[in-house]
């Protein structure tokens, strides 16, 4: 017979909630850089000259062969020791999401912007915009609504990361979990409960993101 | 003069605006302009009519430096045009109106017609809309100014963009097929804008099916066939005494298709 | 710093054996999940109001929990539940097996209900029953849909196979990650693993690409 003991989540709670917090934190940092970084890779694979182009296809589909898992590892571990600097495991962490993560955040952004008709390009040039200005102004804004139902997928992505980033010891939910999992010997109890956690955290992104498309998506369909 | 038919050119006194020579466009190997020149006079109303794919829309693409030409040169204000890279200077002089309107569907009537003023001249916010206000009445949208695309019929999009292409007070208005994608019910609307402002004096090129406008509001018609000038005249010569058979084989197909 | 990239010769046996690990664990996975992702799929379209709700239940739940949660989650409760001793090969298996599943069932689903209506409307109008026109009609006309679907899972699956690592599994990561404690030549060895995850994987991205523009698929 099963017996449940949830007291030393109870007793942890504080040392489980900064988990929380630094897993919040983590992912928050990360979707705002992997986002900067996604839209440059992503304008720059449609509107760029073609060596950039090719860079830039490269570093996308690599960041698509490679486990996050090796890519947290090899950022903490090996590439510190390659320029001869020390990187704290959160920073470490930031820095091999944003990568990742970026990479997907471009292929949405590209995406997005081939679906927007060439014919809005044209009209934004025929007023006499630049290319330049026509990005900004007319495809991108468009191509940023289209973006929003796969964006909820890069939101619960990042989330689902960070917890990897437990493997390099960022004290981040997974990592808290594991520390109480271990030190109160009640791992049913305690991964069940993160479980659960995890999915309060993610579910609602999908359905709130839903929701805000639809009373947007008019504005971005030309 | 007395004969319509052989009425002279309303325009040909006037200095021209925009000259084709010889102009050259392909699409890899097919060959959408072969060698087409024509003239379009200050104040004129210029139809270019013909089969589809006869190279009309090509015409007017490249009259905007959309896209680049492979041979001749087409002269703006007396100034060959440049390639497509370097033409937003040229372009802000001309108004181009889109057979898909392409208005920008995130924003309203009202910062679809003053974007152009906004971003390109640096006009002042108050300014760009109190003129982007005078415009939307003026084609009949004064009500509509906080709309966005998605809430207006095609008939009133297509005026938008009218205004829109209005508001860089261009020299000259190019209207590539502006009611082939509307309803029946809402073209005379469309028309009917267009016809004003061919009456106020502006220079237009007028790509178009809609026979009754070319005739009543065009001053001069230009007959495309594969990518040439198969003939061109004063509107009542060309519909009533057409001098090519390849004009009268045009016309017998619009009769058997409406 | 000096390098020395010999090591990775030297053990060459257990960067091998753990390749060998990581295709075995993602087969069988996806071996689970492809008819595991049908059945889903198939509860999900109950007419039976509770029985499409745990369908669409399982889905959501498993598309929203990290699956290195769910390695953790397989590997500690599961012998704690079971009352036996499992390999955590097995723990790890089941633990991909059930979140893919859940990424499979949504790939069906999607296929299945982007075929117009008037698809199922013409095949019962010709005298078909339902499921005729399911596998006559539909079916065929989903699998361009799904098919690049399934790829990308099983190229996210063979990724999501280094987080049994953390199991001690033997796979390619866990392999690697032996060795750098043994020989502390942890940039060599790292960076060997990092290139032999791009060496598999770039190439079967670019197939979900070929497939892709193949069948047509606009994200």
């Amino acid at each position: 017979m099963l017996e449940f003991d949830f007291s030393p989540l109870v007793e942890s709670w504080r040392f489980l909630a900064l988990g929380l917090s630094v897993t919040l934190g983590l992912a928050a940092a990360v979707i705002v850089s992997a986002s900067l970084l996604g839209v440059l890779v992503g304008v720059g694979r449609v509107y760029g000259p073609r060596w950039l182009r090719v860079l830039l296809t490269f570093y996308v589909d690599s960041m698509r062969a490679v486990p996050v898992l090796v890519v947290l590892v090899w950022t903490f571990f090996a590439f510190p020791l390659a320029v001869g600097i020390t990187l704290p495991p959160l920073i470490a962490a930031f820095v091999a999401l944003t990568f990742h993560v970026g990479s997907y955040v471009s292929e949405i952004v590209r995406g997005g912007i081939e679906s927007v008709r060439t014919g809005q390009m044209r009209a934004a040039l025929a007023l006499g915009m630049t290319t330049g200005q026509a990005i900004r102004q007319v495809v991108l804004p468009q191509a940023a609504i289209r973006m929003l139902p796969p964006y909820a997928t890069i939101v619960t992505m990042t989330i689902k990361e960070t917890a990897v980033s437990a493997v390099i010891a960022v004290p981040e939910f997974m990592r808290s979990s594991e520390v109480v999992s271990s030190q109160s010997l009640r791992p049913l109890e305690v991964y069940t409960v993160a479980l659960v956690v995890y999915f309060l955290l993610m579910f609602p992104v999908a359905r709130g993101v839903d929701r805000i498309y639809r009373r947007l998506a008019h504005l971005g369909r030309s | 003069m007395t004969d319509p038919v052989n009425a002279a050119r309303v325009g040909a006194d006037r200095p021209p605006v925009i000259v084709y020579e010889d102009v050259v466009k392909r699409y890899g190997g097919f060959v959408a302009l072969n060698g087409v020149s024509a003239q379009v006079h200050q104040g004129e109303v210029v139809c270019l009519i013909g089969p589809s794919g006869s190279g009309k829309s090509t015409l007017l693409r490249c009259t905007n430096a959309l896209e680049p030409i492979e041979g001749g040169r087409i002269v703006f204000e007396g100034g060959t045009l440049p390639t497509p890279a370097l033409a937003a200077p040229v372009r802000r002089r001309m108004g181009m109106v889109f057979q898909n309107f392409e208005l920008f569907p995130h924003k309203t009537a009202l910062e679809n017609v003053a974007i152009g003023p906004r971003t390109v001249l640096g006009t002042d916010k108050a300014v760009a809309e109190e003129k982007a206000r005078a415009l939307l009445a003026k084609v009949g949208l004064g009500d509509k100014a906080a709309s966005y695309p998605s809430e207006l019929s095609g008939g009133q999009q297509q005026r938008v963009a009218i205004a829109r292409a209005l508001a860089m007070e261009p020299e000259v208005m190019l209207f590539d097929e502006p009611t082939s994608a509307l309803d029946p019910e809402t073209v005379g609307e469309v028309l009917n804008v267009m016809k004003r402002l061919a009456e106020e004096g502006m220079t237009m090129i007028v790509v178009t099916h809609e026979m009754t406008f070319a005739r009543r509001v065009g001053n001069w018609v230009v007959v495309f066939d594969k990518g040439r000038v198969v003939e061109e005249g004063v509107p009542r010569q060309v519909f009533e005494a057409p001098r090519e058979q390849r004009t009268r084989d045009f016309f017998s197909h619009l009769a058997w298709n409406g | 710093m000096t390098y020395d990239w010999s090591v990775l010769w030297q053990y060459r046996g257990a960067f091998l054996s753990g390749v060998g690990t990581t295709i075995l664990l993602s087969v069988l996975t996806m071996a689970i999940a492809l008819p595991g992702g049908v059945l889903i799929m198939l509860l999900r379209r109950s007419q039976v109001a509770p029985v499409a709700f745990l369908g669409t239940a399982y889905v959501e739940f498993f598309r929203n929990v990290p699956a290195i949660l769910l390695v953790y989650w397989t590997f500690y409760v599961l012998p704690i539940v079971a009352a036996v001793d499992i390999p955590p090969f097995t723990t790890g298996l089941l633990a991909l097996a059930l979140s893919v599943t859940a990424y499979n069932a949504e790939a069906f689903r999607a296929g299945v209900s982007s075929i117009r209506q008037g698809q199922w409307n013409a095949g019962l109008a010709l005298g078909m029953t339902r499921s005729q026109t399911f596998l006559k009609i539909i079916l065929p006309q989903a699998v361009s849909r799904v098919v690049p679907a399934i790829a990308n899972n099983w190229v996210s699956l063979f990724k999501n196979t280094s987080l049994v690592s953390v199991i001690a599994v033997g796979d390619l990561a866990y392999n690697a990650m032996q060795v750098r404690s043994q020989t502390y030549r942890i940039l060599e060895v790292l960076t060997a693993l990092a290139v032999i995850y791009w060496a598999l994987g770039f190439p079967q991205a670019k197939f979900v690409d070929w497939l892709q523009k193949r069948y047509g698929v606009k994200e």
